[in-house]
């Protein structure tokens, strides 16, 4: 293996060498160095094959827009597929591994499809995949995902931790070059709140690879003592490793910082990834400029580089792009190159230049004038190039080719909140509209053409922001020997007489026929091209390749570049791992769980908890010997209605309603009237929309003459607070009302059952008899002679002589604990939510199963409820709709099988006795369903057409998933008790 | 009678960094309050002679606390008082790292939060009512239910700071 | 859509922290006639542009605002707790 890394030079540590392999070969580089970096210092230029056609590729870039040099790194749950190796920061153990390939890099099956090509090209998908139409799920889909993708994701968790953060700052520089060292200086010394993000592992940009003098140092010299101010700047916040890749609404910007992507084991108290939402008062985008393959036959041969990675690799990294080079430029940048080479020793062969009037060059290569070159040769790696100049074709034996198309100023972030890019005919670039607001653009991203003029243009931005902020700033100025000034390229898109296939999109193989194809095709729009050839639709989303084809759908339609225009810029500017998305939100961060104050009481009596929106609610309490859980269910049910059960209420919602218009402002929220509930009672409430349907029911108490304690169901414990807050605030601000969410503050347990009385009297200082606290009591009650004040509320959700009970929170589990002592002589048991839901359609009680948005008061039998007298009340004026009475309208009823051993489930529908199963046969559905253990028989309720009119009669539960039938009848409601007389024994 | 205990919803060791100090409070008295806003200094005289700190909580509304149970606050009828001594759990939170710790569950900036200064929002997916007592020192008041998920929120924020 | 939000009570806040009931309409008096009521239930323009919408700062002060703002661009015009709001 031939060592391609100079002797001197660069920012690498040559004491520090780190081992690492790639495809499973061993290979060391240094500290500083990227995987690309170190795979070229060692030879290695075949890095991958490319996607449609498996051509060889190697590395084309030093940065963000790497097309070619895509790889999978680390094992495991770490494995990270298409990461670019000109982004990698070299580790001690790193493990990279090739893609796109079988069965290895070298010898690669898929390349095959190069000889198919004729048939691969543009529109390939649309055209060759129609017909047969059986095909395409046999053959040609599981063929296309085969062929395709780049890297495969693992199937193992991420060990990792990611997190999100957010920042606020009166500036955000994007950008460590010469302009956004500039802006982040002058507002930092200004005393600005200055964020400085950088993608790359070492601040500078350009810099970096620069061997210009600024200032009487080397330009990296002069970075580093830049960084080294804004370090000891309080104000400033330094964010390498962060790509800013998102510019949204508010002037909010999104970052990704890689914080642990460059060790072998991350530290596990810190996350890899950390995702910035960034609050910016202004934002000053220093994001430089990428630099345009061109466009000739085998452009994508290893060995062939933009001219500025090449330049960077020499300079920055210290490592020669080959043994005899060759530089193919539009523009000053290669020149760069030029004399950057043969300064460093490396053979450098001819400049080839397609303009006639180059600047002067004082080395020792050939300078080619009017020439272009046609093809590269060498599959593999390079070996020769054809060069046509003065109407004559020459080859050269060259191993390495830089080349410059111009350069695109990387405007991306400036266009993400709808801003189209505008094309300049001067600098031959598309920029960035100059009517932005909340952001600032500084260097060449504007089309700065040096470091003096992207200093100058950074600090001048800043300065104006200073000011504008009431700081005075100081300009800052630099003063630059050996720069090659770079004045604009002319464009050259089309290159005659190629030979092979040049590229435009290497990433998604995309050559110079399929724009011209897509073109004559009728698919020349810029928008319709991009899907047509799927040009830019990579995970590099077309950074080196857009500006390109529409240079090429602009030449191929006879028009500029300015009137094919850009396709829409999108965040994000670089991919993003789905961990820095969601952050720290999984596992048990997923979502917050709520947990109720006698959560620990029901798990000591063994409780199977369910997921109820965020709460843990206990199900049921298996005790020893049960195996199924209706079996638990079942026995809960018959000893709450033969002795007495305790229930964890506490997740209902409750709601303090206090103020001087209390009264009134209840009884304009509930359909039923509340003006003349006494205190200490309380009342079933039926809350309705303003369309008429119901919204939720609880029951409120009256506690005091403007003091009201309502409860809503646990699913709509929040919806109803912002509604009553929505009514107070926005509809009534002239009430005198507040309202508070006691939810948390009480724990509230429902004790039900023949014995609930006697067990309650225990711990309650007061008489409870029926004639003390008959049903619908509701009262503030002192319990175990005074130590605790509760409240008590003689309500029913079963149908037996019951009671809720609310006690302080952090009383709750001894409250609970007491009761259940007080209560096992008379059989006492816990209950959980399914028992509790047994017992309601045993008693015919609505829930939002039958709640669901589609139902009147009128349909679930509470028609009388709702008030004639009230003047308003929410809901009121459309539930006065003709068509709301109708007597067609899905009704409640009860629903049993004709045969008791016959099941059926919640969703099922109804028909007619002998009716086909058909839409317009529809007589309504199974809203719940149970098994009840009193009936020994399953009961449901359902919404039928006319139900309450139709008890008695025969029809059939249709399930249409499962295709049953099941004979049964239509009843009433009510299952069990319908006198009502265990309510009030 | 049995014998009633109370149980405080954390019941957590207090989690401690050179930088980062979080530790469960007692939970003593907290009553949510409202009236009108030019009533505030009738209110904060009352507080006062109670032994209650008062805490902004938004247009119209405070909150009244105390390390110590069961204290009273009696107010002329203007105002409306709810107990939440046992629906609201507070978290002290404490250190140099504090800022950085709560910005990565929290979007309000904290360099112009001024010592004194209450406001609730949003920590990652729990609702969070934040007051800050001194530079390097603030107190979180959540709902009761929600606190063991927001101490396991904190915990997770400020893992890269804890002693472990 | 807005990032921010500029709540009048506890100042710039994310959007995370609200919700968003709809337009801003006034409801009618109780006695208004039907088709008023049905307009102000069900009927909604869906303009590019300027529009008014309820928002609820409901994970921080729980007041109700109404939010004026662009729907093409996003750029939130006003923003004032409801109960000062004039009825239009
Ligand atoms: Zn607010």
């Amino acid at each position: 293996m031939t060592s391609y890394r100079l002797n001197q030079g660069g920012l690498v540590d040559r004491a520090t060498t780190l081992d690492f392999t790639f495809d499973g070969r061993s290979f060391t580089g240094h500290a500083g160095d990227t995987l690309a970096s170190a795979l070229l210092a060692n030879g290695q230029r075949l890095v991958g094959r490319s996607f449609k056609y498996h051509r060889p590729r190697g590395i084309l870039t030093a940065g963000a827009a790497e097309p070619n040099a895509l790889m999978t790194i680390g094992s495991g749950g770490r494995t990270e597929p298409n990461t670019r190796a000109t982004m990698q920061e070299l580790y001690a153990g790193l493990e990279a591994v090739s893609q796109n390939r079988w069965p290895s890099l070298d010898r690669d099956v898929g390349a095959l499809n190069s000889l198919l090509s004729p048939f691969l090209g543009a529109g390939f998908y649309y055209k060759t995949f129609m017909w047969p139409a059986a095909f395409w799920e046999k053959l040609y889909e599981p063929f296309i995902r085969k062929a395709a993708g780049l890297g495969r994701a693992t199937y193992e968790a991420d060990p990792d931790a990611y997190e999100k953060v957010w920042a606020h700052c009166d500036l955000l520089v994007v950008g460590s070059g010469p302009a956004g060292l500039s802006s982040a200086l002058t507002a930092g010394r200004a005393g600005l709140r200055v964020i400085l993000a950088d993608e790359h592992h070492a601040l500078g940009g350009s810099l970096l690879s620069e061997t210009a003098v600024i200032d009487g140092v080397s330009a990296p010299e002069f970075s580093a003592r830049c960084v080294e101010e804004l370090r000891s700047l309080p104000n400033v916040r330094l964010l390498p490793r962060t790509t800013v890749l998102g510019w949204f609404d508010s002037n909010v910007f999104g970052a990704l910082e890689r914080v642990q992507k460059h060790v072998a084991v991350p530290a596990a108290n810190r996350p890899v990834e950390r995702f910035w939402r960034i609050a910016a008062k202004h934002a000053i985008l220093a994001t430089g400029a990428e630099e345009r393959p061109l466009v000739f036959g085998g452009n994508d041969t290893p060995g062939v580089m933009t001219a500025t990675a090449m330049r960077s690799y020499l300079n920055r990294f210290g490592v020669a792009p080959g043994k005899k080079v060759a530089i193919f430029t539009t523009n000053n940048s290669g020149y760069a190159l030029g004399s950057d080479l043969e300064s460093a020793g490396v053979a450098l062969t001819a400049i080839i230049d397609s303009r006639a009037d180059g600047p002067a060059y004082s080395g020792q290569a050939r300078i080619i004038r009017n020439a272009v070159v046609t093809d590269a040769f060498g599959g593999k790696s390079l070996t020769s190039i054809r060069i046509k100049h003065d109407g004559r074709f020459e080859t050269m034996d060259v191993d390495a080719l830089g080349m410059s198309g111009g350069f695109s100023p990387v405007i991306h972030l400036a266009l993400h909140r709808g801003g189209k890019a505008q094309w300049s005919d001067e600098r031959a670039a598309f920029l960035a509209p100059d009517d932005l607001k909340g952001i600032a653009l500084a260097g060449s991203v504007t089309g700065a053409g040096n470091i003096a003029e992207s200093v100058a243009q950074g600090s001048t931005q800043a300065a104006g922001l200073a000011s504008m902020m009431g700081k005075s700033a100081a300009a800052m100025s630099a003063s630059v020997e050996g720069e090659m000034e770079n004045r604009p390229s002319r464009p050259l898109w089309f290159i005659p007489d190629v030979i092979g296939k040049a590229f435009v999109d290497f990433q998604n193989d995309v050559h110079r026929a399929d724009l011209k194809l897509a073109a004559q095709e009728g698919y020349g729009h810029v928008e319709l091209a991009k899907r047509y050839t799927t040009n830019g639709m990579a995970t590099d989303q077309g950074k080196l390749s857009n500006v390109n084809a529409i240079g090429l759908l602009a030449q191929a339609r006879g028009l500029s570049p300015a009137e094919v225009g850009t396709t829409t810029f999108r965040p994000f500017y670089t991919p993003v791992s789905f961990g820095a998305l969601s952050g720290a939100s999984k596992g048990k961060h997923f979502q917050p769980v709520r947990k109720s104050p006698l959560h620990d009481w029901a798990a000591k009596h063994g409780a199977v908890f369910v997921d109820t929106g965020l709460w843990y609610r206990s199900a049921w309490f298996p005790r020893e010997g049960e195996t199924a859980w209706r079996e638990s269910v079942d026995r809960e049910v018959l000893n709450v209605r033969s002795n007495a059960g305790l229930c964890d209420v506490s997740m209902l919602g409750k709601i303090e309603i206090t103020g001087r218009d209390a009264t009134t402002f209840v009884d304009r929220v509930y359909a039923n009237g509340f003006a003349k509930l006494p205190v200490g009672k309380a009342r079933y409430g039926l809350m309705l929309r303003e369309d008429g349907m119901i919204y939720d029911d609880g029951t409120t108490s009256r506690l005091g003459e403007n003091r009201y304690y309502m409860t809503t169901t646990t699913a709509y414990a929040a919806p109803v607070m912002s509604h009553l807050e929505f009514c107070a605030q926005a509809l009534w601000p002239e009430l005198d009302v507040r309202l508070a969410s006691v939810t948390d503050q009480w724990a509230q347990m429902a004790i039900a059952g023949p014995k609930a009385r006697t067990i309650l009297q225990g711990i309650v200082d007061e008489d409870i008899s029926e004639a003390a606290f008959g049903f619908l009591a509701a009262r503030e009650v002192s319990l175990f002679g005074g130590k605790l004040t509760g409240m008590l509320f003689r309500i029913s959700f079963s149908g037996e002589l019951a009671y809720e009970i609310a006690v302080p929170a952090g009383y709750g589990e001894s409250v609970a604990d007491a009761l259940m002592a007080l209560g096992e002589p008379h059989g006492i048991c816990a209950y959980g939510v399914e028992a509790l839901g047994v017992m309601r359609v045993e008693k015919g009680f609505i829930t939002h199963s039958e709640i669901n948005g589609t139902v009147t008061p009128a349909d679930v039998g509470l028609g009388k409820m709702v008030s004639r007298t009230k003047q308003d009340f929410i809901g009121k004026q459309m539930l006065s709709r003709e068509g709301l009475s109708h007597p067609s309208r899905l009704r409640l009823a009860g629903v049993m099988p004709l045969d008791p051993a016959h099941t059926f489930k919640g969703g099922a529908h109804i028909l007619s006795k002998g009716a086909e199963a058909t839409l317009e046969n529809d007589q309504g559905y199974v809203t719940s369903y149970a098994w009840s253990p009193t009936l020994q028989s399953p009961i449901a309720l359902a919404l039928i057409v006319n139900g309450p009119d139709r008890h008695g009669e025969e029809v059939v539960v249709w399930n249409g998933l499962l295709n049953e039938f099941t004979p049964a009848r239509i009843c009433d409601p009510v299952f069990f008790d319908p006198a009502n007389e265990k309510l009030h024994a | 009678m049995p014998d009633l205990i109370h149980r405080p919803a954390l019941t957590k060791e207090p989690l401690v960094g050179e930088r980062i100090r979080l530790a469960p409070m007692p939970e003593g008295t907290l009553l949510e309050v409202r009236g009108p806003q030019a009533e505030l200094p009738a209110l904060e005289a009352a507080a006062d002679a109670a032994g209650l700190v008062i805490r902004t909580n938004g247009p119209d509304q405070w909150f009244a606390i105390s390390g110590q149970p069961m204290l009273r606050l009696d107010l002329p009828d203007i105002f409306s008082v709810t107990d939440q001594s046992h629906g609201r759990v507070r978290i002290a939170m404490e250190g140099a790292a504090v800022d950085d710790v709560l910005a990565k569950g929290m979007a309000v900036d904290l360099f112009d939060f001024k010592i004194g200064a209450a406001t609730t929002a949003l920590i990652g997916h729990i609702t969070t009512h934040i007051a800050r007592l001194d530079r390097d020192r603030f107190e979180l008041t959540v709902l009761r239910s929600f606190a063991e998920s927001l101490w396991h929120d904190l915990e997770t924020m400020s893992a890269e700071f804890l002693d472990r | 859509m807005a990032s921010l939000i500029t709540c009048p009570h506890c100042g710039q806040r994310p959007k995370e922290e609200f919700a968003i009931k709809g337009a801003a309409l006034a409801r009618p008096a109780p006695d208004a006639p039907q088709g008023e009521w049905y307009d102000y239930v069900f009927l909604r323009t869906n303009p590019r542009g300027r529009y008014e919408e309820y928002w609820h700062h409901v994970s921080g002060c729980r007041r109700w605002l109404v939010v004026t703002r662009d729907t093409a661009s996003h750029a939130v015009e006003d923003c004032r707790d409801a109960a000062e709001r004039a009825p239009t």
